[in-house]
């Protein structure tokens, strides 16, 4: 009982000791985050924190270990320490949605952080999912405008495997339509797993007799399987493939030569931004005056909401330099294995 | 005394023929059965993707050419491994749900120690690196199986919940161990044993000795067990039943063989192969269908008769065959095999003859872990990476095949190469549809309805036998 | 009156609590056949599974030929030559006779693996003593008749010379024809010299195999006597009652009435 009651005590002790402060620091900026489970959000928090305190602000958040309840009951506790901008990454984003209203009706203003939920007032930033696509599409157009082409595509259940491929199609359309490029294997892939990804592109490589000029793989990870397959019949390196998610050891085949592209969404471009646009808004500022800021309406329920839509930096050959100098990769992470004088970056 | 032990006879000479074919040569008619199966999916996709796009195998498809089987082989090679140890698991009426997470987990193990810690030690591609590495892996997945056994042993937790929370709990080791991220490339000897380079090819003269040599054991046991009968004078089996035995274990041996080293080397490996090793190329007329390579004017072109090299046995199909040739040696031939399926049988019973069976459980446990180090090693050497989703699900492959392969999941029945027979049927439905570029979710829907149909008619089978 | 083969002095052992063996002692002499009697629940079982190594006793000592043994599994049991017969049957229903005649002890090649084929062949040795018509040697236990899993049992327990051959109700699954056969098989163990315990629930199972009776109730023994010195019906008295009469050597659990 006395262990209870000291426990009261220290938490309300500790309460008052975070108000205090944030009353000290000028505004109070709260992420309640949906997981950590992935190591890309630890990136994206550090980004966030650094710029919310370069700014003098403070910063607070939650973690909801990738639960919906545990999301909600984290922004209530948010809501009580009244921050001034609440950055949400929604585990499910249709089951936020109310307790988005309780932070408008509290009077704080909300950012819908890298997953949509559908709230006409908030913000939302994140990168251009189906650009993603695009860009790989006009890679591979760039080094392979002609040939045989196969999709290796996400698990089935996931909507941004479906995103991705139609942003390939609108690049893609006219070429397919002309008959300059051919579809000979378009697959999902179970759990967007490697080893699954490497099985489908080696049946397509027996199906079509290694006539296969240019591989479109929708990450990284499964990349790995379809370069796998590629070299076991000693075609990796000529023919490309892409990918996307900046893994390390992706960017390290584009440097060998054996990827083509990974499309790379830099989470602390993201958190920068988004950290930015949260301390305009504590400022007071209008939406509309924040840069970037743009209509989106591509959700689920086409609901208008304001957004910053970040274009994602193709990693290729020519500027791995980027991602070494963002602090993404080390040099000799980049360059393990790379023939001294083929990649610029590399020396 | 009893009725039913004076009324066997081996064959009455009145039963037709096949029974009496099966009776003499005792041939397990189950497996008869399981390889007609696999005979009759391999032709249907054969013709089915023929039908799509005509190509050079049996019945004009894609599916029964050498190029097709030697993928198959190497495919189902991980799984394979796995499963043998899995059907003395589960006949010892255990089960390891862990096996895919293990798989995860000791596979990134091995490869942060070769790419984050040996490479920058001792530098990229030092000998001692993939040696490091595979020793990593075997003794890492022991030890895991061994903790799985103790706690499901001497702890007293049921195997399925013990397994369960390893299955949960050790994916998360490997996300953390590797951070999440994709570790390649591997060390350049470490991924031969995964069957992608040319390396880990042992070519038509090798793979023709191995295959002599596999004929000579197999007419060599034959004959031992006939000595053995002799020495006791039991009765024995007719001299042409030991003579169709020997005959149809070497010619599965010869045909494999015959087929594995039909599949040339891909074009562009054997271009590199001449480059490398200066080989000369000899002059011929350009066939863009041709395997070989040759000079045309000056240019290397594809032609029929050339430059050609045949692939012949991979590594990771060598190290199957001979985990499957040691696990069925172990079950069959050693005090361990007949230990487990006793405790498989009675657990009390064999408590009651000595045997510890709470050790043997620990024993189990571990050399399941140690396979699946072994698959570890080949999974990640033929991806030529590890990612912490290397292996998840693969628990369920692995029953699925022990259970095709008709292991009984209430204990004590089940044999290696019915496994292994299962893993081979198992991955040959996932390949043909991928061939025939069936959507991922009608592969689910096939594998899952396999699944219960084989063990359907198992049942049916087995009530018939009765 | 000789050293007795075996003899188990003082024997108590408790589950959760409850003392399934009180303070029991019993002995056997070589060539002696011993019936232990008792309710179900008695003790009986008990006490022969703690002799055979299934059970550790939390008190109490063994001796075997006048010599202390230490019995703490049953590995230690057949060690001393300690054999037993369990009313379970105790085999492995997946594997074939002669795999579980030699489980535990099986005969190995030089080359250190199972020796099947000699294995089978001591099996159809014994077996043909015991049940000439058998002949399902190649088959899993599971597919024989009751008789032929009681001689595999029995053929188990002889198959290595035993001294002591402990039977936890040998006849309980066996028809009248298959039970006279077993009487014969251990009047050939007597004369062997093997002792043999002898567990029934059973009183006419017993009486005219036995040389001596014990028996048991809650527990402790009431009474041990010579089958030539009691009744049936005295003997029966001991079970329901606990009532030792004047022919019998009264134990801890007799009726004070009666002492």
């Amino acid at each position: 009982m006395k262990k209870f009651a000291t426990a009261i005590l220290a938490g309300v002790a500790m309460t008052m000791a975070l108000s205090t402060v944030a009353e000290a620091a000028g505004k109070t900026i709260a992420v309640s985050w949906k997981t950590f489970q992935e190591e890309r959000w630890k990136t994206d928090e550090a980004a966030i924190k650094a710029a919310v305190e370069a700014a003098g602000d403070s910063y607070i958040s939650t973690d909801a270990q990738g639960s919906a309840q545990k999301q909600a009951a984290d922004i209530e506790g948010l809501i009580s320490q009244r921050p001034d901008v609440i950055l949400v990454v929604a585990f499910d984003s249709d089951a936020i949605l109310p307790s988005i209203k309780a932070i408008s009706d509290a009077g704080i203003k909300s950012i819908a952080y890298d997953v949509q939920f559908e709230d006409p007032n908030a913000l939302y930033i994140t990168f251009d999912n189906i650009g993603v696509g695009r860009i790989m599409a006009e890679e591979i157009l760039k080094v392979q405008p002609e040939g045989n082409y196969a999709f290796i595509k996400g698990d089935k259940g996931d909507p941004n495997a479906t995103f991705l491929f139609q942003g390939m199609m609108e690049v893609l359309k006219p070429s397919l339509d002309s008959g300059k490029i051919k579809n000979v294997c378009e697959t999902f892939t179970d759990g967007w797993k490697p080893d699954n990804a490497q099985r489908n592109m080696e049946q397509c490589l027996t199906s079509t007799d290694n006539k296969v000029d240019a591989v479109l793989s929708e990450n990284d990870g499964m990349a790995s399987g379809v370069v796998a397959a590629l070299e076991a019949q000693g075609l990796a390196g000529t023919v490309p493939v892409t990918g996307q998610d900046g893994d390390k050891a992706a960017i390290n085949r584009v440097a060998l030569g054996t990827q083509t592209v990974s499309v790379w969404k830099n989470s602390t471009d993201l958190g920068k931004v988004a950290a930015e646009a949260a301390i305009a808004l504590a400022n007071g500022d209008d939406v509309s005056s924040i840069k970037g800021v743009a209509k989106f309406s591509g959700g689920k329920n086409g609901v208008e909401m304001d957004s910053i839509l970040l274009a994602p930096t193709p990693i290729t050959k020519d500027n791995i330099d980027v991602a070494i100098e963002a602090g993404h990769i080390t040099k000799e992470e980049a360059c393990a294995g790379v023939k001294a004088g083929s990649v610029p970056a590399c020396g | 005394m009893s009725k039913e032990s004076a009324s066997t006879p081996a064959a009455a000479p009145t039963k037709p023929l096949l029974s009496r074919f099966l009776a003499a040569t005792e041939i397990d008619t189950r497996m008869l059965g399981m390889v007609a199966a696999l005979f009759a999916i391999w032709c249907a996709f054969d013709i089915y993707s023929g039908f799509l796009r005509p190509n050079t195998g049996l019945f004009g498809g894609a599916f029964l050419t050498p190029r097709n089987l030697w993928t198959l082989l190497v495919q189902t090679s991980s799984i394979a491994v796995m499963t043998t140890g899995m059907v003395l698991v589960i006949v010892m009426r255990h089960i390891d749900l862990s096996v895919g997470s293990m798989l995860s987990l000791v596979a990134v193990a091995g490869a942060v120690l070769q790419v984050f810690i040996l490479g920058p030690a001792i530098g990229v591609g030092h000998p001692a690196i993939w040696i490091a590495a595979v020793a990593a892996c075997l003794v890492l997945g022991t030890l895991i199986g061994a903790m799985n056994g103790f706690l499901t042993a001497y702890a007293q937790i049921p195997a399925f919940i013990v397994t369960l929370g390893g299955l949960i709990a050790y994916s998360g080791v490997a996300f953390l161990l590797a951070s999440g991220v994709t570790i390649a490339p591997m060390d350049k000897t470490y991924k031969i044993i995964g069957g992608g380079v040319p390396e880990s090819w042992l070519g038509p003269t090798w793979s023709w000795a191995l295959a002599f040599v596999a004929c000579a054991l197999i007419i060599l046991a034959v004959a031992n067990g006939r000595r053995q009968r002799k020495r006791f004078g039991f009765q024995m089996r007719p001299v042409w039943a030991e003579a169709v035995l020997a005959t149809i274990g070497s010619a599965a041996v010869l045909g494999t063989t015959a087929v594995l080293t039909s599949y040339p080397w891909p074009f562009g490996l054997i271009r590199q192969y001449a480059a490398d090793n200066d080989v000369t190329i000899p002059e011929g007329v350009e066939n863009v269908n041709g395997d070989a390579i040759c000079m045309a004017a000056d240019r290397i072109v594809r032609c029929t008769e050339g430059l050609i090299y045949y692939t012949g046995y991979a590594a990771p199909v060598l190290v199957a065959l001979a985990v499957g040739a040691a696990m069925s040696f172990i079950a069959t031939r050693t005090k361990f095999g007949r230990y487990v399926y006793a405790i498989g049988g009675n657990p009390e019973a064999a408590e009651l003859a000595g045997i510890n069976t709470k050790m043997m459980t620990v024993k189990v446990f571990a050399l399941m872990g140690f396979l699946v180090g072994v698959s570890s090693i080949i999974a990640s050497a033929r991806l030529d990476a590890a990612t912490n989703a290397l292996g998840q699900l693969n628990e369920l492959f692995v029953i699925a095949s022990a259970v095709i392969g008709g292991t009984s999941l209430a204990g004590g029945i089940g044999t290696i190469y019915g496994a292994l027979l299962g893993a081979l049927m198992m991955q040959s439905i996932q390949s043909g549809m991928a061939l025939l570029n069936l959507p991922a979710a009608f592969q689910n829907i096939v594998v899952g309805t396999v699944l219960v149909f084989a063990v359907f008619v198992d049942q049916l089978y087995r009530r018939r036998v009765k | 009156m000789a050293t007795p083969l075996v003899e188990m002095r003082d024997i108590s052992i408790a589950f959760g609590g409850i003392k399934a063996v009180d303070h029991a002692s019993v002995e056997v002499y070589p060539g002696e056949v011993m019936g232990l009697l008792g309710h179900n629940g008695a003790g009986k079982s008990t006490l022969i599974k703690i002799l055979s190594g299934a059970y550790r006793r939390d008190q109490g000592k063994i001796f075997v030929n006048g010599e202390e043994a230490h019995i703490e599994n049953p590995r230690d049991a057949k060690d001393y030559g300690i054999e037993t017969i369990y009313q379970t049957l105790a085999l492995a229903d997946n594997v074939d006779a002669a795999a579980n005649l030699f489980l535990g002890r099986e005969i190995m090649t030089g080359w250190g693996t199972l020796d099947d084929a000699a294995m089978e062949a001591k099996a159809r040795e014994v077996m043909g003593r015991l049940n000439p018509n058998f002949r399902r040697f190649k088959e899993p236990v599971k597919s024989l008749s009751g008789g032929q899993r009681q001689s595999v049992a029995i053929a188990r327990a002889i198959l290595f010379e035993a001294r002591i051959l402990i039977m936890d109700e040998p006849t309980a699954a066996l028809g009248p024809q298959e039970t006279a056969q077993v009487g014969e098989l251990i009047k050939q163990l007597k004369a062997d010299g093997i002792g043999i315990f002898l567990i029934s629930h059973d009183i006419h199972d017993v009486f005219d195999l036995a040389d001596r009776v014990c028996v048991m109730k809650n527990g402790q023994v009431v009474g041990t006597a010579k089958t030539t010195d009691v009744t049936k019906d005295e003997v029966l008295g001991m079970i329901i009652l606990g009532k030792c009469p004047p022919g019998a050597v009264p134990g801890p659990g007799a009726m004070a009435a009666a002492a």
